[in-house]
């Protein structure tokens, strides 16, 4: 395989604005679920997704791969003092959610993740797979 | 009586929603189905003692944030750039909102301007508007005393 591309699915299940928000899990809060924004560029060495998670710590985000589905979830607190009245509100205070399905040309061992500033930064190398691999043949 | 004047009477965001707020030269238009109209998303609080306008700003450094007051005019600038050294065909997928961009924000009579604070983290700015100390909630004390008569068709 000659310069494999790299495959992201995004999911397409974005919440519909008005809508009823996703079916509340029995026992869980019911908090919103906001679908962040992402860019997805291609690098020398594989995908670059960055997806705009503002007030989202390393403590609350989570970065999952099950299968070839990538998903990252934070679950916000809202950091304000108690008793805080909301007089105008221009963005929902929520949790954010979304999800990827991964070509198989990623290398799923060497994902990383860094978030800095509210963008966390996912780096999917490009599997060596496609690489000529010499093998040895014992004699 | 909960009906304060003011629960409706100031709303610094009627102004901006009429030309001031908005995204200048954006790179990029909003994704389609995202109704944010003007950029940075802000909300607004009142928390006792303080007001809190707090601003969705993520990937920006707080050095890239340019605030200002003049007067009664809190405005907000700054310019969101793309990493650089990425052609517009290596994007597979462009949905964040970048470029410059501008909102400025009327401060009621009730803050005290020279207490104004601000601060940055996790790409959410914050910024403290201090009530002047007129418009504080005062505890007031009752204490007895000769009294006045009630008057009769009021009661307590």
């Amino acid at each position: 395989m000659e310069n494999p591309t790299i495959q992201v699915t995004v999911a397409t299940r974005r919440p519909v604005p008005g809508a009823s928000e996703a079916a509340p899990v029995p026992g869980e809060r019911t908090a919103p679920t906001i679908t962040p924004p992402i860019d997805i560029h291609e690098g020398p060495d594989g995908l670059i997704l960055e997806a705009d998670l503002p007030g989202a710590t390393e403590q609350n985000l989570r970065v999952e791969l099950e299968e070839n589905v990538l998903s990252l979830h934070a679950r916000m607190e809202p950091p304000l003092p108690e008793g805080a009245r909301l007089l105008h509100e221009e963005y929902r205070l929520g949790d954010y959610q979304r999800s990827f399905i991964l070509g198989d040309e990623v290398d799923r061992d060497r994902i990383t993740a860094e978030l800095t500033h509210g963008v966390l930064r996912l780096t999917l190398p490009r599997a060596d797979r496609g690489r000529t691999r010499r093998i040895e043949i014992r004699s | 009586m909960s009906g304060m004047p003011w629960d409706r009477g100031w709303d610094p965001f009627r102004e901006l929603q009429r030309e001031v707020g908005r995204l200048i030269g954006s790179i990029d238009p909003f994704p389609v189905g995202r109704r944010v109209a003007v950029y940075p998303p802000m909300n607004f609080y009142d928390a006792g003692d303080r007001y809190l306008l707090t601003a969705q700003l993520p990937g920006m450094t707080s050095d890239q944030i340019e605030l200002t007051i003049s007067g009664e005019t809190l405005t907000l600038r700054g310019e969101r750039k793309r990493a650089e050294g990425i052609g517009d065909e290596c994007y597979r997928r462009q949905e964040r909102p970048m470029g410059r961009w501008s909102r400025t924000v009327t401060l009621p009579d009730r803050v005290d301007n020279d207490q104004v604070s601000a601060s940055f983290a996790g790409g959410i700015l914050t910024i403290a508007l201090p009530k002047a100390e007129a418009a504080r909630p005062r505890h007031i004390a009752v204490t007895n005393g000769a009294g006045i008569e009630p008057n009769g068709g009021r009661g307590a």
